[in-house]
């Protein structure tokens, strides 16, 4: 057992253990930092895997990423801070049996598959940013473009969802303000 | 010997099985969306373990890596806009509520 | 040998920039003023809030010295004088003080105050203020070292320093560090006019001493990255390469700490739209701008 082992061991764990703690906790801050941290973990696992660019910037974006999710959820939940403990579950049964099979599925095909022997020699960190650079804008340039505009047209899109709309008059208009509502008071001509 | 491929695989099938089971089990939006971004973590882990165990010479899998992050980001900022415009309109996110979305 | 150097000068630098942060706000220079208010908040009484998380409030202050400390990580004080030099030490600094923003929320959270809430939140608005002003001026830094490795970027200021080559990338990292070390005029999670304190209100004894040293670790932080990403980092004439460092980051410390005092406290939309109206284009421009330079001058 490697110190490469322990260390995927460990790091994985604690991203495991705070992904259940996301489900598990009443307080909606800390069910996104708990989200947040099992991030890290998996992105300190990129690191163990010596794929440090990846690792660094997973860990960076999460922080941001998590935090804002924090702010969500405290707007949109009726009880942010977990101090009625409410229930927000349903379909109990149906998805625990999914979660178990999905999981049991994906560590079967783990164990049983034949993945042959494991590489080795790696590039180095530096060499590795280099060869991703070349190749973000080398061979995968117009997949890396497609990202991009993906990334701007989420954008604008989700700009344009969430501004608030412009004041429209109400479904039921008061009757007495339409110009074409003839008003009869009672014979005063 | 691939010890350190099979603890990457089974984590990351912990934390997919993790995110299904959230995914599926909570009623709230955002709540949903988390269990998406665990989903979606799993599938960062394996695209990297892969990489790192099977194929390191092929730098792409870190482009695809770059590529999961993006729909991750994606996904946040377009499920939080419908989030937005939801909680305007019907004054909750809550999934029990949005009964008229069944066919 | 060199690690002893290293945490010594760290302790030092941390020292001096407490030492100039009390003279800009008091206007007296004391040496042994942090080392006073320390000895005070040791005295004062342990508060615990009603109805806190208690997790949050008590790790809070600890998250944002282990992420000041992290971010240190990777500045180089002289050649060997570093504590590990990353190939991506550029981004690492970077990652390390996003989690600035996770303690402070959590500090916010914690305690369950409102003035210590609103500093909190107001923090996540400030990053989004200065995230893309932060990560885009090292772009630029890094185009013209061709690496991210911090070592390779202030070798790459032999010639011509940063603050000369791009100086548009020096004034947006400033401002952008300013407010990410949250200094005046950006103070707005502790904002003590307005806010009472904000997330620092609920904070006592030895909870406010760790807060404290976060934040002047933070400070000095921000301040060796500017100097070794714009300042040419160890570069001097003369005499030894830490000493250089160290008047350097001293200097820029007391500078962003005593310039920012002269200005009003901003509002956090003026700073939004400043920053995605204003900074943005500029740091674009400034990312185009280099990579011609770099192309055409390479110095």
């Amino acid at each position: 057992m490697s110190v490469q082992v322990i260390f995927l061991l460990a790091f994985g764990l604690a991203a495991v253990w705070f992904g259940i703690v996301v489900f598990r906790t009443h307080s909606m801050v800390r069910s996104a930092l708990a989200l947040l941290f099992s991030q890290t973990a998996v992105g300190a696992m990129f690191l163990v895997m010596q794929a440090e660019f990846l690792g660094v910037l997973q860990i960076m974006m999460m922080a941001t990423e998590m935090s804002i999710m924090a702010i969500f959820m405290v707007m949109f939940m009726m009880d942010p801070g977990g101090l009625g403990e409410m229930d927000m579950k349903h379909q109990r049964k149906l998805s625990l049996w999914a979660g178990i099979i999905a999981f049991g599925g994906a560590s079967g095909l783990a164990l049983f598959g034949d993945w042959g022997p494991i590489a080795t020699q790696i590039p180095d960190a530096g060499e590795q940013v280099r060869l991703l650079g070349i190749e973000l804008l080398g061979r995968s340039m117009l997949i890396f473009e497609s990202a991009g505009l993906t990334i701007l047209t989420a954008m604008i899109a989700a700009t344009s969802i969430a501004v608030q709309p412009p004041h429209r008059p109400k479904e039921t208009p008061d009757k007495s303000k339409e110009p074409y509502q003839v008003h009869n008071h009672g014979g005063a001509a | 010997m691939t010890l350190e491929l099979v603890v990457t695989l089974i984590i990351a099938a912990a934390m997919f099985g993790t995110g299904i089971y959230g995914a599926l089990s909570q009623t709230n939006l955002v709540m949903i969306m988390m269990g998406i971004e665990l989903i979606l973590a799993a599938a960062l882990l394996n695209l990297v373990a892969f990489w790192r165990y099977l194929h390191p010479d092929a730098i792409e899998a870190q482009m695809f890596v770059l590529i999961v992050m993006t729909v991750m980001a994606v996904e946040m900022a377009v499920g939080f806009a419908v989030a937005i415009t939801r909680f305007r309109s019907r004054g909750s996110v809550e999934m029990e509520e949005a009964q008229e979305l069944k066919g | 040998m060199s690690s002893f150097v290293l945490i010594a000068s760290l302790i030092f630098a941390t020292y001096g920039v407490a030492v100039i942060e009390e003279w800009v706000s008091t206007n007296r220079l004391r040496l042994a003023g942090p080392l006073i208010s320390t000895l005070r908040l040791l005295g004062q009484e342990n508060i615990l809030p009603r109805k806190s998380d208690r997790l949050f409030f008590e790790v809070g202050p600890v998250l944002l010295l282990i992420a000041a400390l992290l971010s240190l990580a990777v500045i180089p004080l002289a050649p060997g004088l570093i504590v590990t030099d990353l190939a991506t030490g550029a981004l690492f600094f970077n990652a390390a003080l996003a989690y600035v923003l996770v303690a402070m929320i959590m500090a916010g959270w914690g305690p369950d105050g409102a003035y210590g809430m609103i500093g909190g939140w107001r923090f996540l608005g400030q990053l989004i203020a200065y995230a893309m002003l932060v990560v885009m001026p090292i772009t630029t830094v890094a185009m013209r070292a061709e690496s991210l490795s911090t070592i390779d970027i202030v070798n790459s200021q032999e010639m011509l320093w940063n603050i000369a080559y791009q100086p548009l990338g020096f004034l947006l990292f400033l401002f952008a560090g300013m407010a990410m070390a949250f200094v005046p005029p950006f103070d707005l999670p502790v904002a003590s006019g307005e806010l009472a304190g904000g997330v620092e209100a609920e904070y006592t004894g030895v909870r406010l001493i760790i807060f404290r040293l976060g934040r002047m670790v933070l400070i000095l932080s921000v301040s060796s990255a500017i100097v070794v990403f714009y300042l040419g980092g160890w570069l001097g004439p003369f005499g030894p390469d830490w000493s250089w460092s160290m008047i350097k980051i001293l200097g820029v410390a007391a500078l962003m700490l005593s310039g920012g005092r002269m200005l009003p406290r901003i509002r956090e939309a003026t700073l939004l739209a400043w920053s995605w109206k204003l900074g943005i284009p500029l740091a674009l421009a400034n990312i185009f701008l280099v990579g011609v330079l770099v192309l055409v001058v390479p110095l």
